[in-house]
């Protein structure tokens, strides 16, 4: 069977979408070096559009009102937030940017948290952009979200919170152990002991929800390490059928690029080096929008709703296909993008606990 | 340039205090976007009681001051309930007080677009 694809973007649609994002985040007519690198790679892999950023002529608000008028309402939405993306990674973002923007959604008709929220950042409302962030991005995703698939019974005060003791799932973690070589759950297992992890369950353990992410990384093969956390939580996010699921990465962009958020809960900001500064790390992430979208048209399920205990004693690579996950491509690879196991893809601290068990 | 309203006030039970801006900031986040990105409140160390809370404001689109957006703010009525709700929280009618951001320590220019 062919891997499968997502819904095809008619080709006029997929370059006046490019030619708005980029005419949405121009500042004074031109793109950083960040801007034109990243959106060339994430148009190319989520629209089939091969551009030069610097090349392309703007489009005016009216023009774009006129022509985009066919589109769906999730189109126009995704549009939008490729736009946020496009001025998130600018820092400062400039309050022009962020104004133009908001008349491209608003010509769209989209209302979008996520155009709000990078006008705070414009505006230097960081405490009050955090919030909005959370309320409107995560809280309220939670609250129409499932929770039988967490397989635990102790209702989490904070959905990202660290884990709390419960038995019950923490049994049923460690029971991952015990399965064979090449199974998802055994996968998972290994990930957390090689890397030191506390399992779900425990005291101090990850959260049960949180950890969902964890068979991604395993069935996405990606790193643990930040680079790879923005990988998986790109492709968590795009792969999510509802819009909110943009959080992720703006959360992401603002904890470990620009500082725009001090702490989540479940990260805490980490500028000690910029991470995606570098064409490398522009198509590692465009290939994760890829995956996601993909995703999002075939499986269109919350990768965090999954039951992924349900399939614990299956091979990877089978739940992939199941799940209608495509490989991570040769360029992404070509790009450096590790693998879950690959020590490159750990962070210091992870690797220096890798290296302890081996030692012993 | 950035504009801070200022309110001192004596009260008995600062935990409301706290709770009465985290309420304000809650329904501001997920609120169109206007002048007010935030609060600071403080307690003078040598005068028990006694706090100061800082309510910052900052220009959207470049066209409306600081200081008038400040003023817009005023004139809403949840700000009304709000400093309702402040007065029936603190001992003595709070003093109010407005300033005009001079200087600020810290990164204005810009650090790093990649």
């Amino acid at each position: 069977m062919n891997d499968p694809e997502p819904d095809p973007v008619p080709a006029d649609d997929a370059l006046l979408a490019a030619r708005s994002i980029i005419s949405a985040v121009r500042h004074e007519g031109t793109l950083a070096p960040a801007q034109m690198s990243l959106l060339a790679a994430v148009l190319e892999a989520l629209l089939d559009v091969q551009i030069d950023p610097a090349e392309i002529d703007s489009i005016s608000v009216q023009s774009l009102a006129r022509r985009a008028a066919g589109w769906s309402d999730e189109f126009k939405r995704r549009t939008v937030q490729l736009m946020v993306l496009g001025e998130l990674v600018l820092k400062p973002i400039p309050p022009d940017v962020a104004r133009t923007v908001a008349n491209f959604a608003e010509v769209l008709e989209v209302d979008d948290q996520f155009v709000r929220i990078a006008r705070r950042y414009a505006q230097g409302g960081f405490g009050l952009a955090w919030l909005d962030l959370q309320q409107s991005g995560f809280v309220e995703h939670w609250q129409l979200a499932g929770t039988d698939q967490l397989k635990t019974t102790v209702k989490l005060e904070h959905q990202l919170a660290a884990g709390v003791e419960d038995t019950q799932l923490a049994e049923a973690w460690s029971a991952f152990r015990d399965l064979a070589p090449g199974t998802l759950g055994r996968g998972v297992w290994d990930m957390y002991r090689g890397r030191g992890f506390g399992l779900p369950g425990t005291n101090g353990g990850a959260s049960a929800y949180l950890a969902q992410h964890d068979f991604v990384h395993v069935l996405a093969d990606f790193g643990t390490n930040l680079k790879g956390e923005f990988e998986v939580f790109s492709l968590l996010g795009r792969a999510d059928p509802d819009p909110k699921g943009f959080a992720w990465i703006a959360t992401l962009i603002g904890l470990f690029e620009t500082g725009y958020v001090a702490d989540a809960g479940f990260f805490t900001s980490d500028l000690a080096e910029p991470r995606l500064d570098e064409h490398q790390m522009h198509v590692r992430l465009a290939d994760a929008l890829y995956r996601g979208r993909v995703l999002r048209d075939r499986l269109g399920v919350d990768l965090l709703e999954v039951d992924y205990h349900e399939h614990a004693g299956r091979p990877v690579a089978d739940v992939c296909k199941d799940l209608g996950l495509v490989p991570k491509s040769a360029r992404a690879r070509d790009a450096g993008s590790p693998g879950a196991f690959d020590l490159d893809g750990m962070t210091t601290k992870q690797q220096a606990y890798a290296a302890s068990l081996d030692a012993a | 340039m950035r504009f801070s309203q200022e309110m001192r006030v004596r009260c008995s039970d600062p935990e409301a205090l706290v709770e009465l801006l985290a309420e304000w900031d809650r329904g501001q986040a997920t609120s169109d976007i206007m002048g007010y990105i935030g609060t600071r409140l403080l307690a003078d160390r040598d005068r028990p009681g006694h706090y100061v809370i800082l309510a910052e404001f900052a220009e959207v689109d470049g066209d409306v001051p600081a200081a008038d957006e400040a003023e817009r703010n005023n004139l809403r009525h949840e700000t009304d309930r709000w400093a309702a709700k402040l007065r029936a929280l603190v001992d003595d009618e709070p003093e109010w007080l407005h300033y005009d951001e001079l200087y600020r320590t810290g990164v204005t220019g810009n650090l790093r677009t990649g």
